[in-house]
């Protein structure tokens, strides 16, 4: 699913990663993880194409990032749900609607979005919310409806920026057993956090970053 | 995606911006409005003072002027020669209290003037139609030279030489007008783009967030060229109602004022030709403006 060859990403004088190599399988479930600073939102910014590597090639879903015109960066996108710490929920639309709006740009008539955005919401037990606006839910809820609505594409790859850094332990743990079960069907999911609690709890293959540069590889084992 | 479906999408996702931020977007609004008043005004004129000159170019009348001193003889003389000759459709002889009483119709405030004169000043006349293959210019002038010299007549007029000058006036108005409306509605383009390079800023979370999740440029500013359309079609479509509140209030004015001027100056509304125009205007402004705030806001990067 993606295949990184000794990327290297500078802004001016600063290097925010350095010959990072790795590779990971369809299917899969990594943990990327590393102090705040170590370069995981830039690794995840290369992967979901809103920047490019300063050298490097870095392969997602098939498609070679360093080449990729601009005008195939919105169908990139499609095949993948992005999830972030802030849930980058849009605030005057309903929980439902915010969900809706992925199925609306990507084509699906008005009735079909909200038909499956309250699917997924269902999916991650949260459709009691639907009509509620993000400011009068919690954020857990706020955080499951961005998992919502990174699912609303059917991606192939799920990429989650601290997912749960706004969260207490409880919700983290919650939100975590989501991201197992979107992955135990088959999508391929790269969490990015420092939390290593949740790294331990649930056993996936870690890579963590150091200064810019990839350090460590766990093996993969059967997460828990 | 559809190309109903995105035009849907991207009038639905303006509509909803539009108002969600009313109060923003006001201001450019009644900017296009005014501008389109001033512009719909002159067009509004320049219209009715064209028909008025059509009119009268297609009446062909020619205006004998006699002589306060006229003999009786000389006016039959003139009388038979407008009947033999073919160039003439049609005259009537207008006598000098004739032409008192056509005053007094025509102006009623002013029909008292003549009382406190010492003499009525307006002299008598023919008022000749000439055939219609004859009114023109050339044709024209060589009637007048030859009714000009014609014993007991003081002087001869056409429309022609009045429709001239007036077309010239009219002209005028229209340049003045074009360039005035040009200048508020370039004014009009500056509002609306300042107005949705606000927009644009208050929405850069959510326009970020489309862009996460795949949706194309295209859509990412076809909703803010849609915005600026409708907020072009929005300020168009009142000052229409403004143009039209006004017209409606001039013809009432006009009336009270004496009937017959409404007679001489029969006033139209703006057609559907010039009334789509004004909205196409509003639009077109509306969407320039748009365009260039999103190429200015430095949102344009994926």
């Amino acid at each position: 699913m993606i295949r990184c060859f000794h990327v290297t990403k500078r802004y001016g004088s600063i290097t925010a990663l350095r010959d990072v190599t790795f590779q990971v399988e369809i299917g899969e479930f990594v943990f990327l993880t590393g102090a705040s600073g170590a370069g995981k939102t830039t690794l995840l910014r290369l992967l979901y194409r809103a920047e490019l590597p300063t050298s490097g090639q870095l392969v997602v879903a098939g498609r070679n990032l360093a080449t990729m015109p601009k005008r195939q960066v919105p169908g990139f996108r499609r095949k993948l749900g992005l999830v972030f710490q802030d849930f980058k929920l849009i605030d005057d639309r309903t929980v439902a609607d915010n969900v809706a709006l992925v199925g609306r740009v990507t084509g699906f008539a008005k009735a079909e979005s909200q038909r499956r955005a309250h699917e997924l919401l269902r999916l991650v037990g949260i459709d009691g919310r639907a009509e509620l606006f993000p400011a009068q839910i919690s954020g857990g809820e706020q955080q499951r409806v961005a998992i919502a609505r990174a699912l609303m594409s059917a991606p192939a790859l799920v990429l989650a920026d601290e997912p749960t850094g706004n969260l207490d332990p409880d919700r983290a743990i919650e939100i975590m057993r989501i991201f197992r079960a979107i992955n135990r069907r088959g999508t391929t999911v790269v969490v990015a956090t420092h939390d290593p609690d949740l790294i331990a709890a649930l056993g996936y293959r870690t890579m963590v970053l150091e200064d810019g540069k990839l350090r460590v590889l766990t093996s993969t084992e059967q997460g828990r | 995606m559809r190309a109903d479906r995105f035009v849907a999408l991207c009038f639905t996702e303006a509509l909803r911006g539009l108002f969600g931020h009313r109060r923003t977007a006001a201001p450019a609004i009644a900017i296009i409005a005014v501008s389109l008043v001033v512009l719909g005004g002159f067009m509004l004129v320049s219209e009715n003072l064209g028909t008025l000159l059509a009119q009268w170019r297609e009446r062909g009348h020619v205006q004998i002027f006699l002589q306060m001193d006229a003999t009786a003889a000389q006016v039959d003389a003139i009388a038979a020669g407008l009947n033999s000759n073919d160039a003439v459709e049609s005259f009537t002889y207008l006598s000098s209290e004739d032409a008192a009483e056509q005053f007094r119709q025509d102006f009623i405030e002013l029909g008292d003037l003549l009382v406190f004169l010492d003499e009525n000043p307006l002299p008598a006349s023919f008022v000749v139609t000439v055939m219609e293959p004859l009114r023109q210019e050339r044709a024209l002038v060589e009637l007048t030279r030859q009714w000009e010299i014609l014993p007991g007549v003081d002087d001869v007029q056409y429309d022609l030489q009045i429709i001239r000058r007036l077309e010239l006036g009219v002209n005028g108005i229209r340049f003045a007008g074009g360039l005035l409306g040009l200048a508020v509605l370039l004014a009009a383009v500056i509002t609306t783009a300042n107005v949705i390079r606000v927009l644009v800023v208050e929405r850069r979370r959510e326009i970020i967030v489309l862009r996460m999740v795949g949706s194309t440029e295209s859509l990412v500013r076809g909703r803010f060229l849609a915005e600026g359309a409708i907020q072009g079609f929005l300020g168009s479509v009142i000052a229409l109602f403004a143009l039209y509140g006004a017209y409606k209030i001039g013809v009432a004015y006009v009336s009270a004022g004496g009937g017959p001027l409404l007679n001489l100056f029969p006033m139209q509304f703006l057609g559907w030709r010039l009334g789509s125009a004004l909205v196409g205007s509003g639009v077109v402004a509306g969407v320039v403006g748009a365009w260039m705030a999103f190429g200015a806001s430095g949102d344009s990067r994926g």
